[in-house]
């Protein structure tokens, strides 16, 4: 049977970044019909998750321009939103970890993301 | 000629991981380079060396300043940190991790310091995959027209 088409919202405001998920993101998930959205920081995420239909994940940076990470998780949450919401970034200090996990986030992987790491969180989230 | 050029570019790419330059990461993104995305460790390579260079001249900037500000200064370390680490450039990367403890210190001389080691290894790694990526395209369009002649 043929696995539904999933939705990730991708936060992130370097190219670089944005290109490895792009390319992690088609990897792990195998098919062409995923769609991937992008907004480059934590207001324009915020913004999406209030107005496009539900994401069914949600990859965040911390360091952004306008509004950070945890701010946007946090704020994404307030609205009331379970999507699952996996914290991405370049520092993986227990305190950095902990920041985001307090502010909503459903888990943390450190930067950079792979076939392997995208595979991993499309399982623990049962969208594969 | 297909055997040299290919020779030469795993030549290159070997000393890169022999002597450090490289991580196992640089084989995470071949790996997610096909046939749908055939020029994505160029792009990914482009990328880091153009936000390499913008971003060691903001650090000479911001270090240049009466006044260091060390919190945009480790902002900009933690930017370069990010990208070498994508693409796998490991001596590049652990440099930006001293380079942001002497932010913490807030020490100027420590990041004046740091700042001359990771422009030249930038560079270094920079020159090295220019090269790479000049072999890359002959490499690739010999072993496609050997593949369509065997076919």
């Amino acid at each position: 049977m043929a696995r539904k088409m999933i939705r990730v919202l991708l936060v992130e405001d370097e190219e670089i970044h944005r290109v490895m998920a792009r390319a992690a993101v088609k990897a792990a998930a195998g098919t062409e019909d995923d769609v991937l959205d992008l907004a480059e920081n934590g207001a324009a995420a915020v913004r999406r998750v209030r107005e496009v239909a539900p994401y069914d994940l949600i990859l965040m940076d911390r360091q952004m321009p306008v509004m950070d990470g945890h701010e946007a998780t946090r704020r994404i949450r307030a609205m009331g939103v379970t999507t699952p919401i996996v914290a991405v970034s370049s520092d993986g200090l227990p305190a950095d970890v902990e920041a985001f996990i307090g502010a909503g986030a459903d888990y943390f992987t450190p930067k950079p993301l792979s076939k392997e790491k995208l595979g991993n969180i499309l399982a623990k989230f049962g969208l594969t | 000629m297909a055997a040299a050029l290919t020779n030469q570019l795993h030549a290159l790419v070997n000393n890169m991981f022999a002597t450090g330059l490289l991580d196992d990461q640089f084989q995470q993104l071949q790996m997610l380079q096909d046939s749908s995305a055939p020029d994505f460790v160029s792009e990914v390579v482009t990328l880091f060396c153009d936000d390499g260079e913008r971003i060691i001249g903001e650090l000479a900037r911001q270090l240049d300043k009466p006044n260091v500000d060390f919190d945009r200064v480790d902002s900009f370390a933690h930017q370069l940190k990010g990208s070498s680490a994508s693409v796998g450039a490991q001596q590049v990367k652990n440099t930006c991790i001293q380079f942001r403890e002497f932010c913490q210190q807030r020490s100027r001389d420590g990041c004046l310091k740091t700042l001359d080691l990771v422009r030249t290894e930038f560079y270094d790694l920079r020159n090295k995959f220019q090269v790479m990526l000049q072999v890359l395209p002959n490499v690739l369009k010999i072993h496609l027209t050997l593949s369509i002649e065997f076919h």
